[in-house]
């Protein structure tokens, strides 16, 4: 993965121009970050308004302006208010799932790892089978209160069996994961395919969609999501210091595996708020980190905090894409972003140094 | 298993003493397939196992042949109902279960040999997914009688391109591999699910079945399919088996053994491609027999080598044991034999993660 070479030395171009050339390499470091964070901010605006702005019934630019200056026709309003909440979930969803992922790649230093590895959407599915099934939930979107838990139970497990932060047994953790979610992936298979009406709440979800969804969603998950960013952003400086390899974070006063277990406690909290919520999107936790490291180098905290912006961004444009693409109908968002991702990592693999 | 667990000849404390070569089962200079006393009677437990799993296949059951009648009946003395049961109703989902795991067992012992990755098995690369995504293709394009088999084979196959052409090095390098398949796994499974949702709930049930593998009404004509793939990749395989091996010991020694490890490795993952493309044409992508297949081979005689024909008798065994349970446990509704061989992988995975765990090699 390209990451190879960047996450050891991406960063390194800078560093030695800080250190060789003192104030004025610095400046034009902190300038170019600022450029590249109005640039993130400015994307992000503009995927806000184009996700209220764009769906089956068009609305013009002009339209929306005005209802968001309060001034709209009550149908117009109508119409572009009920394109809140999912743009809502997207920011939710986008910034959580990039932040998880920024900090699984940084704590498994593997540039491949991403929220998925860690059982989460296993879980969630298996949550919402097993409400479906067995208590009662009534179909539909009742079934998604039921994704939260199992998400997190199944997060927990595989920091549990794969032993995560102890003495850094990050493959115990990807076999972990893989086990969980071969063994659910059975179980919610076999109740779905016996029962109509699970199947019905099973495929409707994990197919990975921002609409259909209202704030009574949105506002279920946003604590725990919220709780899974800040938690990433105070452990920036400390994953910064465990990049440099266990010894050294030591030697700089943090604990290597308390770092460890709570980055990853911070990515599945984060991530399994967002599956819950959207169901399982691919490649923004992990296209979005190698794009933002590529953009600002290594450092821990502006990774994070570019994730969250870019994360964000890339999910409600791609929701656009959907919505535009097959008007009236729409394409789910996550058939868009692996339609999106994985065609740019397969232009990325051919940038790998052959191993052999 | 553990009736074969035994120690390979000479166990411990032999470094002092000169080994004498393993046997060979040599066919003029081209064949050399490596002979131990271990892998025969592993193999010999396994065949029983899979005879004793196709007898109860064929007996037990509402509509199960009498035990005593099984032997005339299959050779050609079969009337009404047996004829029936032994021809259209199970015959053919025997065979194809045997065929189409062997088919699965060889290619993961193939992929995971020239690879040089024990956990890898053509489905890491996106095969299986590929394949759902054609049927599924098919399934929405052509409503109503397509051959969705057609479709699994196009898919495998163009997924199998695409991660050929994307690597940029062939099927050479196992990194790229890996990472090609990831995203190639991604877009087969984008499909499935996007088809899956827009059809009717009755087509994406039987659509959702058939992607997790399912041998159900199958006809001869299938078995025959499967039985002419692994007729036409043995003989390669078995040439093959040798460089494998040499493989084995790194690409520096084998070349400097007269082997090129990069054709090879390359051979190695085209062939269990093809195996595994074929036996998802007619049992649709079954998961993990492939991978766990030859981890089992592996650590039930804890030798070294691809244990290409090991690896294809504990296939068969597999898939016919899954497809049993499919067929007759008591209280479940029938599921396609791909969950049962799902469940039982994560299981086996499980019981791998936490025995390495214990002994702390991991």
């Amino acid at each position: 993965m390209k990451a190879d070479s960047e996450v050891p030395d991406g960063d390194s171009g800078i560093d030695t121009a800080t250190a060789d050339a003192g104030p004025v390499a610095a400046t034009g470091v902190v300038l170019r970050t600022t450029v590249l964070l109005i640039g993130c901010l400015v994307l992000l605006l503009v995927a806000l308004f184009a996700s209220v702005m764009f769906g089956s019934r068009t609305t013009s630019f002009g339209d929306v302006v005005d209802v968001l200056t309060g001034h709209g026709d009550p149908y117009l309003t109508t119409v572009v208010e009920s394109r809140y909440p999912r743009t809502a979930l997207g920011v939710l969803a986008g910034a959580s799932l990039a932040v998880a992922g920024t900090l699984m790649q940084g704590v498994t230093r593997n540039p491949l790892a991403d929220p998925g590895l860690l059982g989460i959407n296993a879980g969630a599915a298996a949550g919402i089978v097993t409400g479906t099934a067995f208590a009662g939930a009534t179909g539909g979107w009742a079934a998604l209160w039921w994704a939260l838990p199992g998400a997190l139970l199944a997060g927990g497990f595989v920091h549990i069996l794969g032993g995560g932060g102890a003495g850094g047994g990050t493959v115990r953790l990807v076999l972990a994961g893989a086990v969980l979610s071969a063994v659910l992936g059975a179980y919610i298979q076999a109740v779905a395919l016996s029962k109509p009406k699970v199947f019905d709440s099973y495929r409707y979800w994990v197919v990975g969609a921002l609409g259909g969804r209202g704030w009574d969603v949105f506002w279920s998950v946003s604590p725990l999501a919220g709780l899974g960013l800040a938690a990433a952003l105070l452990l920036g400086p400390g994953l910064n210091a465990l990049a440099l390899g266990d010894e050294s974070a030591t030697a700089l006063g943090t604990n290597p595996a308390v770092l460890r277990a709570s980055g990853l406690a911070a990515a599945t909290v984060a991530s399994a708020a967002a599956t819950a919520a959207v169901g399982p999107i691919a490649f923004v936790g992990l296209g979005v980190p190698h794009i933002v490291r590529a953009m600002v180098g290594t450092d821990f905290r502006r990774q994070i905090a570019f994730s969250a912006l870019l994360g964000p961004a890339l999910l409600l444009l791609a929701d656009v894409v959907g919505r535009v693409l097959l008007r009236p109908q729409e394409l789910m968002v996550g058939v868009v972003t692996a339609f999106v991702g994985a065609p740019a990592l397969l232009i990325a693999v051919r940038r790998m140094r052959v191993a052999t | 298993m553990s009736t074969v667990e035994v120690e390979p000849e000479g166990g411990a404390g032999t470094s002092v003493r000169v080994r004498r070569p393993r046997g060979y089962l040599r066919i003029g200079n081209l064949v050399a397939l490596p002979v131990r006393g271990v892998t025969v009677l592993a193999a010999i437990v396994v065949l029983v196992l899979t005879v004793a799993a196709a007898v109860a296949t064929l007996t037990l059951g509402r509509l199960g042949i009498a035990p005593g009648d099984l032997l005339p009946a299959i050779l050609g003395g079969a009337e009404g109902k047996e004829k029936f049961v032994l021809n259209r109703l199970r015959g053919p989902r025997l065979v194809v279960c045997l065929g189409a795991g062997a088919a699965f067992g060889l290619s993961g012992a193939l992929f995971q040999t020239a690879t040089r990755n024990p956990l890898a098995s053509p489905d890491v690369i996106g095969l299986a997914s590929g394949a759902g995504a054609g049927a599924a293709i098919f399934a929405l394009a052509m409503p109503g009688g397509a051959p969705v088999w057609l479709g699994a084979l196009l898919g495998a196959t163009g997924a199998m391109g695409v991660v050929h052409l994307a690597t940029g090095t062939g099927f050479r390098d196992p990194g790229r591999l890996v990472v090609a398949g990831i995203g190639v796994a991604a877009i087969g499974t984008a499909i499935t699910q996007y088809v899956v949702y827009v059809v009717e709930r009755d087509k994406a049930s039987a659509l959702s079945a058939y992607v997790n593998g399912s041998v159900a009404a199958r006809s001869w004509a299938d078995a025959a399919t499967i039985g002419l793939v692994l007729l036409v990749v043995a003989v390669p395989a078995v040439v093959l088996s040798r460089h494998l091996d040499l493989g084995e010991m790194g690409d520096e020694v084998a070349r400097s053994l007269g082997g090129n490890p990069g054709r090879a490795r390359t051979c190695g993952v085209v062939l269990a491609i093809v195996l595994s493309a074929g036996a998802v044409t007619v049992a649709g992508p079954v998961a993990f027999i492939a991978l766990t297949a030859p981890q089992i081979a592996r650590r039930s005689t804890r030798g070294s080598g691809p244990h290409l024909v090991l690896s294809t008798l504990v296939g068969m065994l597999l898939l016919t044991v899954a497809d049993l349970a499919a067929q007759q446990l008591p209280y479940v509704e029938p599921l396609p034999v791909g969950i049962y061989t799902l469940a039982f992988g994560g299981a086996y995975l499980g019981f791998l993660l936490t025995r390495e765990w214990r002994s702390g090699r991991l």
